[in-house]
This record gives C-alpha cells, sequence and structure tokens, in this order.
C-alpha cells in the first residue's frame, strides 16, 4: 500500500440505520467517513435524529444494520469489554454536558486518567488543570457545576472529553444556548484542537456562523427522506448543492442571522 | 502520522551531569516511576533535552510541567530543550496554556467550620419557622374560604398516599400485633393472665404504635415523595416560574398536600389499629381464646379517650410528615444531586420530629390524666 497517500478514518459509517428498537428507522442507509483532523458536521433540523445517530456512533445504542468502524475496529463485533477498549479512544459531550454533578471541575476530568492511568496524582491534577486551562476555564477549578454558567458547563464537559488524549471527539451540540462570543470562542477552541492535535470532530450543530466558520465537511440530514439529504463543504452546501434541504435548511437559517437582508 | 513510532516505550538516559535524555512516546501511559530519578537530585540546574522523544500529547507535557514545579520547590531550575519540530505545537499549546498549579480553596479553621454549622441550623430553623407561618395563614384563609383549596388536587393526593401507603401498613401493624401478643402472651402464660395479652396489645396499638408505624410508613412513602417532586421542581426553575406567574408555591404545591395527608393519616391509622389487632387475635385463637374473648375484654379496658389520643396524634404526625417533606422539597438547592439530598434530609428530619413529638404527646398525655 502507498504509505504516501493514505489516509486515516478513525470513523467509517457504512449503510446504518438509525433508530430506536421499538420503533420505525429515524434513518436509513447513512454512510459518510470522517477524516483524522477533520472537523465533520451532522446537520438537519430539530428531532430529525442527530442525537440518536450520535447515540449509535458511540456505542449506547446498537445498529440494527449496517457498521461502524472506529480507528479501524468494528464497534459492535465483539464483547463489552472490547467495546469499552474503543470507547476510550473518543471523547463525547453530551447535550446538556452531563458533568457529574457531585465533583468539582478538576476531579470531573481527572476521572478517566485516576481510573485508566497510574500517573502521580500531581501529574494528574496538571494533566487536568492544563484541559481546564484550554478550555478558558483557569481559576473555576474547584467549582462544582451547578455553580457555573451553560456555557463554561459544555466547556468543562469537552475538557473532560479530552482528558484521554481522544483521536476524536463528538459533540452534541456544542454551541446551542451560548453568546456569540463565547460560541466563536468554543469554534477557535475546536480548530485549534484539530489543527494542533489531529484530533478529529463529529459535531452536531445549528449554528450557521459555526458551520461556515470550523467545519470541514457536513451531511445534511433529513426527517422526510429518512437519510443524507446532501454532503460536502459548508461553502458547498450553502451556495452551490441542488438540494432542496439544503437550500430550505441554510436559507432559514441565514435569514435568521440577518434579518436586516429580508427584503 | 507519527503512529508508526508512536509504541516505543519512554525512558529516560543520563547524558552528562545534569542533563538528561528523554526518549519514547511520551504520554498518560508511561509509568509514573519513571519520574522518581528525580526525587533526590540536589539543588541546583537539570536540562532536560526533549530534540528524542517520539511522540507527545498534552498529558504528556503536563506531566513535563507538573515535573518542572515539583523541582522548582525544591529549588533545583529545570529547563526543557525544544523537542521535535512537529511535536513543537503541542508542546508550545501546553507550555502557553497551563498557568501556575491551582490549589484548593483552604479548609475553614475548626471553630469557623463550627460556627457555619451552628448558623447552618440556626437558619434552617429560622426558614422552617418561616415556612409553617406562611403556611399557617394560609391554612387560617382555607378556613374562611374553604371553596378556594385545590380540592381536585387533594382528593387525588389523599387516594394516592392511601394506596400507596395502605398494603405496607397494613402488612406492618398486622406482624407487630402478632409479635407484641406472642412475645407478651409466653411470658403472661406462666401467670394464667394470658386473657390480658388483648388489653396489652389494644392500648400499645390504639394509643402508640398504630399512629406511629403510620407516620413512619407515610414518611417513606409520601414524605419522601413530596421532597423529590418538589424538590425536582426547585431544580427546573418550576418553582421559580410558578412563582412569576403569580401562584403561590406554599398555596398552590404544599397546602393541597398538607391537607391530603393530614386527612389520610387517621384513616389509615385506624385501619393499622385494625390490622394489629387482627395480629394479636389470631395469636389468642392459637391460644385457644374463642374470638369473641378477645374483643370483650378490649371493649372492656379501652375507650373512646384512648381511640381519640392515638387519632390526635394521627392527625398531627400527618400535618408535620406533609410540611416537613414539602420544605425539604422547596429548600432543595440546584443540581442533580441535590434532589437526593433534599429527600434524605427529609425523611431523617421527619423521622426525629416524630421521636421527639411522640415522646412529648406522652409527657403531655400523662400529666393531663387521659
Ligand atoms: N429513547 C427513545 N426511544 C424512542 N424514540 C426516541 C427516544 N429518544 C428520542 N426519540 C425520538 O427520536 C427522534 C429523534 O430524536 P433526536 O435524535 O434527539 O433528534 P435531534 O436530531 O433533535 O437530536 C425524535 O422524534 C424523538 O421523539
Ligand atoms: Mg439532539
Amino acid at each position: 500500500m502507498d504509505l504516501e497517500t493514505k489516509i486515516h478514518y478513525p470513523l467509517v459509517v457504512t449503510g446504518l440505520e438509525v433508530g430506536y428498537p421499538d420503533a420505525p428507522p429515524l434513518l436509513t442507509n447513512v454512510s459518510f467517513s470522517v477524516a483524522e483532523g477533520e472537523i465533520f458536521g451532522l446537520l438537519g433540523p430539530s428531532g430529525c435524529g442527530k442525537s440518536t445517530l450520535l447515540r449509535h456512533l458511540v456505542g449506547l445504542e446498537p445498529a440494527k444494520t449496517g457498521k461502524i468502524e472506529l480507528f479501524g475496529q468494528n464497534l459492535w463485533a465483539h464483547d463489552g469489554a472490547y467495546l469499552d477498549r474503543i470507547r476510550r479512544k473518543f471523547g463525547v459531550m453530551y447535550q446538556g454536558g452531563a458533568l457529574f454533578g457531585d465533583l468539582n471541575l478538576i476531579d470531573n476530568v481527572s476521572l478517566p486518567l485516576i481510573e485508566f492511568t497510574d500517573l502521580p496524582q500531581g501529574a494528574i491534577k496538571a494533566a487536568a488543570q492544563l484541559k481546564l486551562a484550554l478550555v478558558g476555564l483557569t481559576g473555576f477549578e474547584y467549582y462544582l457545576p451547578a455553580s457555573l454558567s451553560g456555557g463554561m458547563q459544555k466547556r468543562a464537559a469537552i475538557a473532560r472529553a479530552l482528558a484521554l488524549e481522544p483521536g476524536l471527539l463528538f459533540l452534541d451540540e456544542p454551541s446551542a444556548g451560548l453568546d456569540p462570543v463565547t460560541s466563536s470562542e468554543l469554534d477557535n477552541l475546536i480548530m485549534t484542537l484539530a489543527r494542533n492535535l489531529s484530533l478529529s470532530f463529529v459535531i452536531v450543530t445549528h449554528e450557521l456562523h459555526s458551520i461556515m466558520a470550523t467545519l470541514d465537511r457536513a451531511i445534511l440530514l433529513d426527517k422526510g427522506k429518512k437519510g443524507i439529504a446532501a454532503m460536502g463543504t459548508p461553502h458547498f452546501l450553502a451556495h452551490e448543492s441542488d438540494s432542496p434541504e439544503a437550500a430550505i435548511f441554510f436559507r432559514r437559517e441565514e435569514s435568521l442571522l440577518a434579518p436586516g437582508k429580508n427584503k | 502520522m507519527i503512529e508508526s513510532q508512536n509504541h516505543s516505550p519512554f525512558r529516560i538516559e543520563p547524558a552528562e551531569p545534569g542533563r538528561f535524555v528523554l526518549k519514547g512516546s511520551l504520554n498518560a501511559h508511561v509509568p509514573s516511576k519513571v519520574w522518581d530519578v528525580f526525587s533526590k537530585f540536589p539543588r541546583g540546574q537539570v536540562r532536560l533535552d526533549l530534540a528524542s522523544i517520539s511522540s507527545l500529547d498534552l498529558n504528556g507535557a503536563a506531566q513535563l510541567l507538573w515535573l518542572r514545579e515539583r523541582l522548582r520547590r525544591r529549588g533545583v531550575a529545570a529547563e526543557f530543550t525544544d523537542p521535535p519540530g512537529n511535536l513543537i505545537p503541542i508542546w508550545r499549546l501546553a507550555v502557553d496554556t497551563l498557568g501556575p498549579p491551582a490549589d484548593p480553596p483552604p479548609r475553614p479553621h475548626f471553630f469557623e467550620r463550627m460556627g457555619r454549622i451552628h448558623s447552618e441550623v440556626w437558619a434552617d430553623f429560622l426558614s422552617m419557622a418561616a415556612f409553617l407561618g406562611e403556611l399557617l395563614s394560609h391554612l387560617l384563609g382555607f378556613l374562611v374560604r374553604p371553596w378556594r383549596l385545590r380540592w381536585a388536587d387533594t382528593f387525588f393526593l389523599i387516594e394516592q398516599a392511601v394506596i400507596d401507603a395502605l398494603p405496607v401498613t397494613a402488612l406492618v401493624a398486622f406482624l407487630v400485633g402478632l409479635i407484641l401478643a406472642f412475645q407478651s402472651a409466653m411470658f403472661m402464660r406462666l401467670f394464667g393472665v394470658d386473657i390480658f395479652v388483648a388489653d396489652l396489645v389494644g392500648l400499645a396499638l390504639i394509643r402508640e404504635l398504630g399512629t406511629l408505624l403510620t407516620a413512619i410508613v407515610l414518611t417513606g412513602r409520601s414524605g419522601s415523595a413530596f421532597s423529590a417532586e418538589l424538590g425536582a421542581m426547585k431544580a427546573n426553575q418550576e418553582i421559580d416560574a410558578f412563582v412569576t406567574m403569580g401562584l403561590s408555591p406554599s398555596r398552590d404545591l404544599v397546602l393541597p398536600r398538607v391537607m391530603a395527608l393530614t386527612m389520610a393519616t387517621p384513616f389509615l391509622t385506624i385501619l393499622a389499629n385494625f390490622a394489629g389487632l387482627l395480629g394479636g387475635n389470631v395469636v389468642m385463637v392459637t391460644l385457644g381464646h374463642p374470638i369473641i374473648v378477645f374483643w370483650e375484654e378490649l371493649s372492656g379496658h379501652i375507650d373512646l379517650s384512648d381511640v381519640m389520643t392515638g387519632l390526635f396524634k394521627a392527625f398531627v404526625f400527618g400535618f408535620t410528615v406533609a410540611t416537613i417533606g414539602c420544605q425539604r422539597g422547596l429548600a432543595a438547592g440546584n443540581g442533580p444531586t441535590a434532589v437526593g439530598q433534599a429527600t434524605t434530609h427529609g425523611v431523617v428530619t421527619n423521622i426525629i420530629v416524630l421521636a421527639v413529638l411522640d415522646s412529648l404527646f406522652a409527657i403531655l398525655f400523662y400529666v393531663a390524666n387521659w
């Protein structure tokens, strides 16, 4: 094999059917792959199944048909211990943050390091503090999650997802409910991590500005089509795609962003 | 990219004095004892050469920065030579981002802690008193305009409390009656006075145990449910929404619950008493006394005042259990763990208050000679 041109794909999804066990499928035949260092978007209207797709990808909800390969390993091919080993290679930020409420931030971030490494306590503290500093939470190390704003909780959740140096990070609506300044800080953080650590991202997002600024590629999911309506770079989806769903999605988002332009 | 070299084990090789060369992959999985080389390093300077490491991640960089800080505190100045070019961005990111070690907030002094606990208990007491005052004013309002109570809610809550608690209360009361009768019968038989078992069981149940039992079961089932419901509403800001709509949580949420439990408890107590007497009766029958003898004996020695004593206490206990349960729920803090804490707190407070109240009643009734 030609090593020069070989691209690593931490995530490859083929023919996946998305849905819950006793319900009709939400999406069918979902296929895409995410390259190393790529920031990949899952777009689509509310309720079309983005969070559910994410649950399949991180191994919380078994897939009925289709294949999910993470770091070249088939997610559902083996037993639970094998699944746990794969899980340690990626990080997840859930829609609500999902920080452990009775642990302060530094303990939240330290937890995976304490569980899975035998680093000295001081080194673990330093590593956790570094991750928190990276997401701009210096000075909040000993705060409990409940005493922070929503945006800070999300950033802390990203810091925790980074604890074990994952190669791939799943983020469910990181910028939802954040002010524009915080949201663009988060975008910058994501891009810094992708460039400097060759970290790949799979991001569920609605924020047009984030979509255009951060994503390398994205798929647009659709409820009516029960699958992928369009795939490509954000520029392609917004301006060149002939998919009617893409036109609706981007035009609506744009008109929300700049109401002055609607004449 | 650098995957192929990723698996070389990390090691530290001493070069000339005061200089060490680090080699291999530096990440979270290096054995922690590799750093022990530096634990006895004398004061002065040490240079750590990173130019030969094959891979580095943020957890690896954090260990180096932690080491530098640890050495600095011992009077050793550590300096690093930059890692290979492809690792410089990560290394720079870590060096530029990590500030001085964050120290946990200091633990308050013993007297300060005691003072704080003291003032918390006092604040707790005050908020309970304020809550009780507000509730009593709504109760007065209810007496003036009874039709303003949310009767539908109240009936639903009564129904729920009774249905939830009935099987457990009946079973526990039956068994307590049975055990009480059995234990005392063993002894009284020796003197041939086992007929008095009926009075013992009857009095104990009707004056004390039936009521207390019911109240404790209600604490576990209804009181804790109230704390959890209202605590979750508090955590979800539903209580705030309630207040900003111009509704009053204590009138519209607490009062129906308190009324419901105050009415349900005497009813449940009567049923508990019957279940307990039934248990005592079973023992008497097995000892050879006909059923009728048990009831005859009871009616001879237990009068209405005994029954009323028990029922009066049941009213008070029902009121207490609901009030404390609701107050703890509304006093819950923010965050998901707060609901659990509020519930536990409510149950514990309730059990203590029930025990204290029951003792006070015992003294009161003794003095008043009821
Ligand atoms: N546990 C569940 N069981 C069955 N259906 C669910 C479950 N969770 C969510 N759904 C349904 O799946 C659909 C997609 O939900 P979700 O993936 O959360 O959408 P979104 O794209 O907004 O993240 C919704 O219609 C929702 O009602
Ligand atoms: Mg969602």
